[in-house]
């Protein structure tokens, strides 16, 4: 019988031990505080509603109305919700302000104030390369640009991906560690060669900082590209 | 997430039927059985990829109890019976270490798995010098192919498979100790767009004090032949993986309680790899030879 109890003593360690366990991941990122589109020149009684856009310590967008302030409040005064309004010709550098986790984040904007409203279309290109960050192929050259509703994703001749590595997926991320937050492209269909990838959804040109390569069933990342500005 | 973690398991599917290689080249003799209940598992947090390069993934676990019977027929032919009464897939809760939420739950599924049968036919009359053995096994889809909240988990491959195999033996005397050593080669032939298979092994077996404690190491070669489907020309949104392969080294020791009754206990550990969990696989059993 000691045979027995032994072998019963094991099946019961082993099925007690295969409950779904937890893993750690270290998915933390520098916070990122944005400043949206704003005028390079303010007509004088111009209103303009200032936006800002946070992403925390994993990457998530967080809502912080920023602490504003102007350097010339008879130039430009800018209102606690961020309506910035031309008082009077000249310039001033709008701040806004956030407290996160004891640190100050900030962005400013020099702004003219003169006879028209004048804002200048963001940069319609942003650009970056992709590359590994295990031992699978991936490497290539894009752009990012966006035509009407639609982001477009292309990718030159140099571009490659590993065709042996089963649900490769991309996504537009804010952490390039996780896929946390992340928007899923999709699954990668193409392995070679240049191509476009049109995605939907009237998201902002600049509203993720990395493309993010991710394996579902190995749940591991598998490369990232930084969306340069 | 929708259409995630199956493939890992890849290793722990392929792996367990290479333990149930045994007899080799030599059939049990007439009404003689061999039957054994074990409890196999493997879990690791690194796979090999592609290219033969270890990776971390999130942890993944198989579980399986099995049951492995060897039967002869006649004194040439045996049947054989592997079959899962119990497996059990898990892949582990992916946790932020920043904010410590749950980035992706864990999952599990239990079902019975892959079972295999075979019949092995004796080449060379009973007694030989060298014992010679052909085989034909079916590897049945018994196991779940899509399982868990996400369809992605698995506890079988979901393909009907038909494996050949030549089984060459050779068992001798020195002193007081028992020495055998078997080769085999295999063509696994696998559908539903897997590759087929070429496996050959090594197993090498000392018998001490009597035949009461068996030592045996195992060397298994799994190479693909790269004929099936890849992620590239699948085009539905399901995930597919293909084309693993493994060398893998094992080492056991079986003890006889009684005569007829003993107890073993396995560790496998893949040498290389692609697209196959890069961890160790274990096994403990208990077994009834009633081929004395």
């Amino acid at each position: 019988m000691q045979y027995k109890l032994i072998f019963s003593a094991l099946l019961s360690t082993l099925l007690l031990g295969a409950c779904i366990g937890e893993d750690f991941l270290d998915d933390r990122v520098e916070p990122r505080l944005r400043l949206g589109i704003v005028p390079d020149t303010l007509a004088v009684g111009d209103e303009f509603q200032l936006v800002t856009r946070f992403t925390n310590n994993v990457g998530i967008e967080e809502e912080h109305l920023p602490i504003w302030s102007s350097s010339d409040e008879e130039v430009i005064t800018v209102s606690t919700e961020g309506l910035a309004t031309a008082r009077d010709s000249g310039s001033a550098t709008i701040t806004g302000v956030i407290s996160y986790e004891g640190i100050d984040y900030s962005v400013d904007k020099t702004i003219e104030v003169g006879d028209t409203t004048i804002i200048l279309p963001d940069n319609p290109v942003r650009r970056g390369s992709i590359m590994p960050s295990s031992f699978y192929d991936l490497e290539g050259e894009f752009t990012l640009t966006k035509v009407d509703e639609n982001l477009i994703l292309s990718f030159g001749d140099d571009y490659v991906a590993d065709r042996g590595l089963p649900g490769l997926y991309l996504y537009l991320t804010n952490n390039p560690r996780s896929t946390q937050g992340a928007m899923e492209v999709g699954m990668v269909r193409t392995f070679s060669g240049a191509h476009d990838i049109t995605i939907p959804g009237d998201i902002e040109l600049d509203q993720y900082s990395h493309l993010l390569y991710f394996c579902k069933p190995f749940n591991v990342k598998v490369g990232d590209g930084l969306i340069e500005e | 997430m929708k259409n995630i973690i199956k493939q890992l398991t890849t290793l722990a599917i392929l792996c367990i039927p290479m333990m149930a290689i045994a007899g080799g080249g030599w059939p049990q003799p007439k009404g003689k059985a061999y039957i054994k209940l074990s409890e196999w598992w493997q879990i690791s947090d690194q796979h090999y990829t592609s290219a033969g390069f270890i990776d971390p993934n999130v942890t993944l676990a198989l579980y399986n109890t099995n049951i492995y019977a060897e039967y002869g027929i006649t004194d040439r032919f045996t049947t054989t019976v592997y079959m899962p009464i119990f497996s059990r897939s898990v892949v582990n809760t992916l946790v932020s270490n920043t904010t410590k939420q749950v980035i992706e739950e864990g999952d599990a599924i239990n079902s019975i798995g892959d079972a295999e049968i075979s019949l092995k036919y004796g080449l060379t009359r009973p007694g030989s010098k060298f014992a010679l053995a052909a085989s034909i096994k079916l590897g049945l889809p018994t196991g779940v192919a899509a399982g868990g909240i996400n369809n992605n988990l698995q506890t079988g491959d979901g393909e009907f498979n038909q494996q050949v195999q030549l089984d060459l033996g050779r068992s001798f005397q020195a002193g007081t100790a028992s020495i055998y050593g078997n080769l085999y080669g295999a063509f696994n032939n696998r559908t539903n767009d897997f590759s087929d298979e070429v496996r050959t092994g090594l197993e090498l077996g000392l018998g001490l004090v009597s035949e009461k404690i068996w030592l045996i190491s195992r060397l298994d070669v799994l190479q693909s032949l790269q004929n099936g489907a890849t992620a590239e020309s699948i085009t539905t949104s399901g995930i597919f993986a293909n084309n693993a392969e493994f060398t893998t080294l094992g080492i056991e020791a079986n003890y006889y309680f009684t005569p007829k009754v003993g107890v073993s206990a396995n560790v496998t550990t893949p040498l290389s790899g692609k697209i196959i969990l890069a961890g160790p696989s274990y096994s403990v059993g208990i077994f009834l030879d009633l081929s004395k």
